[in-house]
């Protein structure tokens, strides 16, 4: 049985229309109308033991609610739940104490006390008994070397740190899966290097399964073997992160602008995406093609005047993903 | 005229966005409400059906406090004075320096807007209501009726004045507890608010009569409900144009210590 | 079992809370000098509307102190304990609610145990200093068993108290909004019961005996002390505060559960 499983998950909302204008404004005060929306459409996937799985998709794609209804915060409209045997949103407590959660903006930390003290009332509140509390923290220094800043007040603790602090806050009880919401958000470069380290750590040792939701591709591509897209509340895409580095990894964006489009021409190894005037985007596999090669093409019949290459964010391959579907490209283009 | 345009945009700006917090409209009103009820009582049980005391009959009581409330709610529709504290803390305040308009006068176009707005949808509707069918006087000449709305705007400006200085103490002070409870004292009791103050023992009702509180509520009310007439009507507005003037030097002189600081010392 | 690890949980989580608070003390310092400013002005606000009239009803002023301290000494207790569940609403709109509901221990006790609100020495210094010199002027004779009784006031008017602002904090999981609920409907309703409930209209009277039944926090049980009598009610309905407090805490304890359902299924 998988630890995590989902079955036709639903969530609706009604959320309150804002009116314009004088006369909206007055209205306003005395009746309200409210537009359904559909947070999570219909949802399923199911999770190993000691997988660790990327959950991605733009904001307000229902990500965050459907970590809520994993961790019984919310109670879906429909389908099935299930964490570690249990229906997170009937047994709430007892699915607590399975799960850890790091939410990356709101530390879940004694904001104005010294970091130790957060770990001894949440060994107090998970009744993690003295034993296993101290091999526990052991661990932590070894593996995010909490010591160095165990006694300074959480306020005062660097992003990084309270990132590191808090991801070991919510391993104390020993959970069986961790949910990581941005843990890598805000950070520098090389505190971002860390962390991944951390959680690949800590997958490794522990055996934690790991969801993981973030913007930040290089997360997902340093940490996890698999991925669940969602857009818009449906599941997209969902499967190895390999697949969708070949297919959208390596792709490329060549923009050119060229002096005139009089004379036409083929370029091979490239797609043209779209035309804007005497702007063109130009999509490329960069294994198949490099970019120089495709200018020297291009320049042999048309002037560039100007030219930029550009790279793929998570946004716009989700985005891809979902207007295209997961499907083959084509090789030759018109320009 | 080109300022003042600027202004009013702030006062149209205001006065929309009033609109959106519909659920402040409302829980304004009613607790405007809870208390009027609670200094009507008050009042009620104080004359204990005596027609009159220290020569104000028992009707023109009653009115005084329901005007005291009704300026009470336009009073509380600007922006109140843990707004101007949080603002100034957040630096929201501190931002503002940087456009091209006078900050407390910006505010106090905003003010407008937002009293203009809660004045049509809530005081006026309600308080025309309760002077329909409530045993009060009224103003019987349109001349009072002048002089009380040229009063209570008066009035109105002096409390902006002081409430804005009260709040922009905070660029001065770590923590402000104890200012505002001075603040909310001097505005309730000496104001004049919910006493009169010919109610008032004698060496309290002088130290009321030498500070600027009292142009807030006693004298505008005192107009409306003929205490004060004839020439000493004149007088009255006199005193409050005074106090004007002063609270308003006043908050001059600390806005332009804190715009010093914060340009200085940046906040 | 359970109560008692709970108990110690609670003392654990408090004791984080205090030490907290006490790292600012200077606005420690600050909010009971703010506290004792504003009661004291409600204090003299009273005396000089008494100046020329003498009585309230047939309340005098040191009757009317007694009266405003006993609502002041509970209110006291009630901001330590329950205060921080005004401001629910900031918690849920940004997000810190859920904290306590990824955690495997009762919510409301959790969120409930977040906070001991230390500053209210301003309200105890305030009561135990007018209680004290209005028993002398009004000669109240502290017989043991009214001394039992002032304690059980005193607990029920907490639970009252308590309980309200549990409802209010409640209305957040259905409206997003609590806060601003404190400010229009219990800290005008809290002022009202500063003053005799007699001198309110009838309605105002019935509603604050049995369905905000804030006559119990003082008002009827200073009747008891005071051996004053309460016109439309019977005199002896001051006894029953305890019982009233207990009673109206565990129906707002089980509408804050309500709530929490409806916050599960709307998020919101």
């Amino acid at each position: 049985m998988s630890i995590i499983e989902v079955n036709g998950l639903q969530k609706e909302f009604f959320i309150a229309k804002r009116e314009t204008g004088v006369m909206g404004a007055v209205k306003s005060l005395f009746k309200r109308e409210f537009t359904k929306k559909e947070a999570v459409k219909d949802i399923s996937f199911s999770i190993e033991k000691g997988e660790m799985v990327g959950y991605i998709g733009p904001n307000g794609a229902g990500k965050s609610t459907t970590i809520k209804m994993l961790t019984g915060i919310l109670v879906p409209s429909s389908g099935d739940v299930r964490v570690n045997g249990i229906v997170p949103y009937e047994n709430r407590q007892e699915n607590a104490k399975n799960i850890g959660v790091v939410f990356g903006q709101r530390t879940q930390l004694w904001w104005d006390l010294p970091t130790i003290e957060s770990f001894e009332l949440l060994k107090a509140i998970y009744r993690v008994p003295d034993k296993r509390y101290k091999e526990n923290m052991d661990i932590f220094q070894e593996i995010l070397g909490l010591n160095e800043f165990i006694n300074t007040p959480v306020r005062q603790l660097s992003l990084g740190q309270r990132m590191r602090a808090d991801i070991a806050a919510s391993l104390l009880h020993d959970p069986a899966i961790l949910f990581l919401d941005e843990p890598t958000i805000g950070l520098d470069v090389v505190a971002k290097e860390k962390m991944r380290t951390f959680i690949q750590e800590i997958n490794r040792e522990k055996q934690v399964t790991v969801i993981l939701t973030t913007h930040d591709m290089e997360d997902i591509e340093k940490l996890c073997q698999r991925m669940v897209l969602i857009d818009h509340g449906q599941k997209v895409y969902d499967g190895e992160i390999l697949a969708v580095k070949e297919r959208f990894g390596k792709m490329r964006t060549l923009v050119v602008d060229l002096e005139d489009t009089s004379k036409q021409r083929f370029v091979t190894g490239g797609e043209l995406v779209k035309q804007e005037g005497n702007r063109y985007w130009i999509r490329f596999n960069r294994d198949e093609i490099s970019a120089s090669d495709l200018i020297t093409q291009i320049s042999q019949t048309h002037n560039i005047k100007d030219l930029t290459v550009e790279e793929p964010d998570i946004e716009s391959i989700i985005s891809r993903i979902y207007q295209e579907g997961f499907t083959e490209q084509q090789e030759t283009v018109q320009i | 005229m080109g300022q003042l345009n600027m202004y009013w945009t702030f006062t149209k700006k205001a006065f929309l966005r009033s609109a959106v917090y519909r659920f402040e409209v409302w829980s304004r009103t009613g607790s405007n409400l809870i208390f009027l009820v609670m200094w009507g009582s008050i009042w009620t049980a104080l004359y204990a059906g005596r027609e009159e005391a220290a020569g104000v009959s028992f009707t023109a009581m009653l009115t005084y406090i329901v005007v005291s409330k009704f300026l009470d709610g336009v009073n509380e529709a600007g922006t109140p004075l843990w707004d101007i504290q949080e603002k100034v803390r957040t630096g929201d305040i501190s931002l503002e320096l940087m456009r091209p308009f006078d900050v407390p006068l910006r505010y106090l176009f905003a003010d407008f807007g937002s009293v203009a707005f809660y004045m049509l949808t809530a005081l006026l509707p309600i308080y025309f209501l309760l002077f329909l069918f409530m045993d009060l006087t009224l103003p019987t000449d349109g001349f009072t009726w002048i002089y009380f709305i040229l009063s209570a705007f008066l009035g109105f400006l002096i409390r902006y004045c002081v409430e804005m200085t009260f709040g922009l103490l905070t660029f001065f002070l770590v923590e402000t507890g104890g200012i505002e409870d001075i603040f909310y004292f001097a505005m309730s009791l000496l104001s004049g608010s919910v006493i009169p103050l010919w109610f008032f023992p004698g060496w309290l009702e002088t130290i009321a009569m030498y500070l600027p509180f009292q142009s807030i509520f006693f004298l505008p009310i005192s107009i409306f409900i003929g205490q004060i007439s004839g020439s000493q009507i004149y007088m009255a507005l006199g005193i409050q144009l005074f106090w004007l003037v002063v609270c308003y030097l006043i908050l001059r002189l600390v806005w332009n210590r804190a715009s010093h600081k914060v340009v200085v010392q940046g906040g | 079992m359970a109560i008692v690890k709970y108990i110690n949980l609670y003392f654990k989580l408090i004791g984080a809370g205090v030490r907290a608070q006490l790292q600012y003390r200077f606005a420690f310092i600050m909010r009971i000098i703010g506290m004792l400013t504003a009661y004291t002005g409600t204090a003299v606000t009273m005396w000089v509307m008494l100046y020329q009239f003498q009585t309230l009803g047939d309340w005098n002023f040191y009757e009317m102190l007694f009266l405003l301290a006993l609502s002041i000494v509970s209110w006291g207790f009630c901001i330590i304990l329950f205060f921080h569940f005004r401001s629910l609403d900031t918690y849920i709109l940004n997000g810190t609610f859920d904290r306590f509901l990824v955690r495997p221990i009762n919510p409301f006790f959790h969120f409930m145990a977040m906070k001991f609100e230390v500053s209210s020495f301003g309200q105890f210094i305030f009561s135990v200093v007018v209680l004290t010199w209005v028993s002398f002027e009004l000669q109240i004779d502290w017989t043991i068993g009214k001394a039992i009784f002032l304690l059980g006031v005193i607990v029920g008017g907490v639970l009252i108290q308590g309980g309200l602002l549990v409802i209010i904090s409640a209305l957040a999981f259905w409206t997003t909004k609590s806060e601003q609920f404190y400010w229009v409907a219990m800290y005008p309703a809290r002022n009202l019961t500063y003053y005799p409930l007699m001198i309110y209209p009838k309605i105002l009277q019935w509603v604050t005996a049995f369905v905000i039944p804030f006559g119990f926090v003082n008002y009827f049980p200073s009747t008891v002390i005071l051996e004053k009598e309460t016109p439309f009610f019977p005199d002896a309905i001051g006894y029953f505060s305890p019982l009233v407090g207990i009673l109206f805490f565990m129906l707002s304890y089980f509408i804050w559960m309500q709530g929490l359902k409806r916050y599960k299924s709307t998020g919101s």
